[in-house]
């Protein structure tokens, strides 16, 4: 008798493991759902842009450190005013480069600048592809290409 | 570093405080017959230990994936019950003057495991010393790959074990992350280049050589070295990851092609040379050829599988041992997850598989959300390299593939193992916690 009462109590210990084991389960899924219409995901998959500019280091604070600059598919980059991004230092030619997304992928390309433009730290001579994490150096400038 | 709550992560670690402690219960009150819940000290150890990793998380003021960890921590829970519920004689670990048994020993790598992944998560700040030193990197996985070959010591045909005095480890667990490592530093700084223009040849479009070969050198130093030690699980899984990482990275379908043509030229290459690929294939295709020998652990896996049913035995009651030994010899590391789907049943079996893929959501989305082409390819590379080996083994255990001998992460016995994967868990982590970071500026920002 008393056997026949451990039986279904362990019988019922047991469904109670699987049963907790898919609680925990169906907690999961309520939080992926949950996450999945967010706002955050919404912003990832629409208007999250093209990519943006990072500023590492700016001796002359314009462009601003650590404010990151939204680029559109075009952006030429020099001390002009009319370029896209201005940038203010001694070492940086009028038009300095061009920095341009065209298909899935950044580009950028040297304007005949006088002190030249670096990716990772090497002097580029014809247009070269950036990667996300790249970073590009513009006369005293360092700016790291982001997502 | 401000703590910050992770009220998500608590939220879903508490019900581990009833699971562990009443799986424990359940299956010493099975074997022994008598209403008693046996010691719990390990299953409390076991919890604790994970609500003290949340608490270290959450004060060090980690803003990583909150999910991770609770969905890691219960596929950990039901392995610990499996590995307690078993005989503890044969696997454990001779310290001076004690003897840990098996479960204890598997509780003191996952407190190892969980410091690591805890340093990982708080410590990885910077990815420049990965991403920079990928060559070295990769140089020294090879190196250990070698010294492995040459004084490693042999387990069922395959030389994977490096010893340290008592203590012994497989590098192979090692090279996986550093492979990794490797492609996805690779991968970040010449994707570019890899998905655009190619050389044509006729009608063919062909993958731009120059850009791949450098990756491709120490790819195949790396599987030849691992063939050439025979150890195939860690071969197809390390194929695997390559090929994964290299068509995210490219989105090229003919990269894949021609790496799944290669795998193909190779198995045959393999099957040719070696007795024991040899062995293992036939074992495959007919095990019950000799039941009593080479096609012994798969027959007794299948019967395994067989007895679960849907439903499974019963927590506790699955076979028990034939006298004194495990009807398995591997049970507790290669083939745990027949051990599971005999007591919980196929539905116990997919709960685990379901665990393990929500590991795999959170490390795709962690990849998707990160800032930067490495941490990208990075978070990629370590997602699948996990779900790829829990793909390689379940399906190595139901016999869909040839069996190998890699583990079930966070399940099966083993510190190395265990080791490497909670690691992974600590750089994903670290890298959604660096997006998190990075999307909180953006929002102040505008």
């Amino acid at each position: 008798m008393t056997g026949e009462i451990l039986r279904i109590l362990l019988l019922a210990l047991q469904i109670g493991f699987v049963a907790l084991l898919y609680l925990i389960l169906f907690g999961f899924s309520r939080s992926l759902l949950r996450d999945l219409r967010s706002a955050e995901v919404a912003q990832l998959a629409g208007q999250a842009g093209i990519g943006r500019l990072s500023v590492l280091e700016s001796p002359e604070n314009e462009p601003p450190v650590g404010q990151p600059i939204a680029l559109g598919p075009i952006n030429s980059i020099g001390r002009d005013l009319n370029c896209t991004i201005y940038v203010e230092d001694d070492f940086v030619s009028g038009n300095h480069a061009m920095l341009t997304f065209r298909g899935r992928t950044w580009y950028i390309e040297d304007q005949g600048s006088t002190n030249g433009t670096y990716v990772n730290g090497h002097r580029i001579d014809r247009p070269v592809a950036v990667s996300f994490g790249d970073e590009l150096t513009i006369g005293r400038v360092r700016m790291r290409l982001e997502r | 570093m401000h703590a910050v709550p992770r009220p998500v992560e608590m939220r879903m670690l508490l019900p581990l405080v009833v699971l562990v402690p009443l799986g424990f219960a359940v299956t010493h009150i099975a074997q022994s017959g008598a209403l008693d819940p046996g010691p719990l000290g390990l299953a409390i150890a076991y919890v604790g230990l994970m609500l003290g990793a949340h608490l270290a998380l959450r004060l060090t003021g980690q803003r990583g994936d909150q999910l991770l960890l609770p969905a890691v921590a219960t596929i950990g829970g039901v392995g610990m019950v499996m590995l307690n519920r078993l005989p503890q004689g044969g696997l454990g670990i001779d310290l001076p003057g004690v003897h840990l048994g098996m479960a204890t020993t598997q509780l003191l790598w996952f407190a190892i495991g969980v410091s690591a992944m805890v340093a990982v998560a708080v410590g990885f700040r910077d990815d420049g010393f990965l991403r920079h030193y990928k060559y070295t990197w990769a140089l020294a996985g090879a190196l250990l790959l070698v010294l492995t070959f040459l004084f490693g010591r042999e387990v069922n045909g395959a030389r994977l074990w490096l010893y340290l005095g008592p203590i012994g480890f497989q590098p192979g667990e090692a090279i996986k992350l550093v492979l990794v490592i490797f492609i996805a530093g690779y991968l970040a700084e010449k994707r570019s280049l890899l998905a655009g223009a190619s050389a044509r040849l006729g009608p063919l479009r062909l993958p731009p050589l120059p850009y791949l070969l450098p990756m491709l050198a120490i790819f195949v130093i790396v599987m030849l070295i691992v063939v050439i030690s025979r150890d195939l699980g860690t071969a197809l899984l390390f194929l695997g990851i390559f090929l994964t990482m290299l068509f995210i990275a490219t989105g090229r379908r003919s990269y894949v092609l021609i790496g799944l043509l290669l795998f193909v030229a190779g198995s045959f290459v393999a099957y040719q040379l070696y007795e024991h690929v040899r062995v293992r294939v036939d074992n495959w295709i007919d095990p019950f050829a000799d039941p009593s020998g080479t096609g012994y652990q798969t027959v007794q896996a299948l019967y395994a599988f067989g007895r679960g049913g849907i439903f499974g035995e019963g927590l506790g009651q699955g076979l028990p041992t034939i006298s004194g030994h495990l009807p398995i010899p591997a049970l507790p590391t290669d083939f745990i997850f027949a051990a599971v789907a005999e007591e919980l049943g196929l539905i116990g079996a997919l709960a685990l598989l379901a665990l393990v893929l929500v590991v795999v959501f959170r490390g795709l989305r962690t990849a998707m959300l990160a800032r930067d082409d490495f941490s990208a390819m990075l978070a990629v590379g370590l997602t699948i390299s996990l779900g790829l080996q829990t793909l390689i083994i379940a399906a190595g255990n139901v016999k869909v593939i040839p069996l190998t001998w890699i583990t079930f992460p966070f399940v099966s016995y083993g510190g190395s193992s265990l080791l490497t994967s909670f690691v992974v868990i600590g750089l994903l982590l670290a890298i959604s916690h660096r997006s998190a970071l990075d999307s909180e500026a953006r929002e102040q920002g505008s």
